[in-house]
């Protein structure tokens, strides 16, 4: 299962790319050469390789794909390193790894190019979520370097302005620079040590893409497919192949699997109550219960075990009435032990709401909100509202959603609110 | 049939480089243009480097880029009936570039 997605690296037909070649591409050639330049020249490495696209993008428009795309692209990007080098002189000693590069290159194991350099990639993860980039800088390196994003294309992936993009990318790679952090080094030891960083920062990548309730939901699903990649190619190897790793695998999985049923044909927000479960996507779910199996391996119990463990109970019930709450309410309960959040409170108020009726449900919330009153969640006032509406306090149920309607900047999150006020306005009031 | 030479020109100004994202959509589109086009295109038609020299009385200088607002990238030859039917072809062109269109005048 792990290899399922070997294909990334391949072209399906010859002649044709698959989607997202170029990107992808991006992200593993500028990983091969940083190898080669160190990752004080990340910049390089980036530079020759969009050039190296730029030629393929050029050239292949006229005489169409070649066979081998991904050697055609490499041996351009390392030609175009080697000139800049030379042009450099100052970086002479990466030279000689080039053209070692380069030799083994023309041997007729040509053909294996995309995996024997499987690792890279994934060292260039580790590097990228190095304890001296700054947090909020990781995901973007993250998303440039590794998924070939432009600076316009997290911007709006991450719902944010390109300059505070460039800022951050800057950052981070100043940081690498300044210690001169060696591609190398984070092998074996140092990589179990960062692996908790790489797993937040492609939770963080998901958490992203989930929330597809802005305009650029393309977009948005994108950042949801590359962080399953990238969590995918984790797992192929030895330091990543563990069940904290499997755990996050079969969560993600879980989630992708109800995209579809949760947004309708015109945007909107489907609730998991209504979605129409054979809209789901069974061969996610059949690959997050894979996922989920491996995970179960050694005594390791990590959030993402619980919250793959959570989704996995929506999965599994098949109608919103056979949802086993109780379990849920469990899992919950332990998740915010691990891992204590305001959203995780909530969600078990849910799950309270589902046993015990709505009332338990809002006790449970006025019990929190106390010590924690969760004022930027519009989530929060949503399920307030729902819940109050449940009880027929259209009044109460009004005024919550209003709170949420106001804390709340997503388009389609608006939406769903406008449309329980309507609901709610006839009787209220 | 007439041959037209169809020249591209592309801003000067700086602008932000297009993703790999960008660059594959259109690299399919240009191929897609040239499949369709085929019969229409001649040979000889390419894209052109961007580092150039001027010869003008008797001075070589480097290319005439520093003032120039719009810079030739590449060019085409192509067989059509008509400015017409040269026109509709350029049309179908990937975005991106102004397209000059003009007729060879048969003196070669």
């Amino acid at each position: 299962m792990s290899q399922c997605r070997m294909s990334d690296y391949r072209t399906s037909e010859p002649g044709e790319l698959v989607e997202h070649f170029f990107r992808h591409e991006f992200g593993r050639l500028v990983a091969v050469l940083t190898r080669s330049l160190g990752v004080r020249r990340l910049d390089l490495a980036e530079d020759v390789v969009q050039a190296a696209l730029m030629r393929a993008m050029q050239t292949w428009s006229r005489r169409g794909v070649p066979e081998d795309p991904a050697g055609w692209l490499y041996r351009t990007a390392r030609n175009l390193a080697i000139d800049a080098l030379r042009r450099e002189r100052t970086h002479a000693q990466a030279l000689p790894r080039l053209a070692e590069d380069g030799e083994r290159d023309s041997s007729p194991r040509e053909a294996h190019f995309a995996d024997e350099i499987g690792d890279e990639p994934l060292r260039l993860l580790f590097v990228c979520c190095h304890e001296a980039v700054p947090a909020e800088s990781r995901v973007a390196l993250a998303l440039r370097t590794l998924c070939g994003f432009s600076t316009a294309e997290i911007a709006r992936a991450l719902l944010t302005t390109e300059v505070n993009v460039q800022k951050r990318i800057t950052r981070a790679r100043g940081r690498l620079r300044e210690l001169d952090v060696d591609f190398d080094t984070p092998a074996a030891a140092q990589l179990g040590a960062r692996l908790d960083a790489v797993l937040a920062v492609i939770y963080l990548l998901f958490s992203q893409g989930c929330h597809a309730t802005h305009a650029d939901v393309p977009i948005r699903r994108d950042l949801c497919d590359e962080a399953r990649r990238l969590a995918r190619m984790l797992a192929t190897h030895p330091a990543g192949d563990v069940p904290a790793v499997h755990a996050l695998l079969a969560l993600m999985c879980f989630h992708a699997a109800r995209f579809d049923a949760r947004v309708a044909p015109g945007g909107a927000i489907v609730l998991l109550e209504e979605q129409d479960r054979s809209a789901w996507n069974w061969s996610d779910v059949q690959e997050g219960m894979a996922w989920l199996a491996r995970s179960a391996t050694g005594d390791e119990l990590t959030r993402y075990h619980l919250e793959a463990g959570i989704a996995w109970e929506h999965c599994r019930a098949e109608t919103f009435a056979d949802t086993d709450w109780r379990r849920i309410a469990e899992l919950y309960d332990t998740l915010d032990g691990i891992a204590p959040s305001p959203l995780h409170a909530l969600n078990r108020a849910v799950a309270e709401a589902y046993l015990h009726g709505p009332q338990a449900g809002l006790d449970r919330l006025a019990a929190v909100a106390t010590e924690n009153v969760p004022a930027r969640y519009p989530a929060w006032h949503a399920v307030i509202g729902e819940l109050h509406f449940r009880l027929g306090r259209h009044c109460a149920a009004e005024h919550a959603w209003r709170e949420a309607l106001r804390l709340t900047t997503a388009r389609a999150d608006q939406a769903f609110l406008h449309r329980r006020l309507a609901v709610c306005r006839p009787e209220g009031s | 049939m007439a041959k037209f030479l169809f020249i591209y020109r592309e801003s000067t100004e700086k602008k932000a480089k297009p993703s790999p994202e960008e660059m594959q959509a259109l690299q399919g589109q240009w191929y897609g243009w040239m499949q369709k086009f085929n019969s229409a295109i001649m040979p000889g038609g390419d894209g052109l480097k961007h580092s150039g020299r001027v010869l003008k009385a008797g001075l070589v200088t480097d290319g005439p880029y520093v003032e120039a607002k719009e810079i030739i990238v590449s060019f085409a030859i192509i067989q059509a009936d008509n400015y017409d039917d040269a026109v509709a072809i350029a049309r179908e062109c990937p975005p991106g570039h102004t397209l000059e269109i003009r007729e060879f005048a048969g003196y070669a």
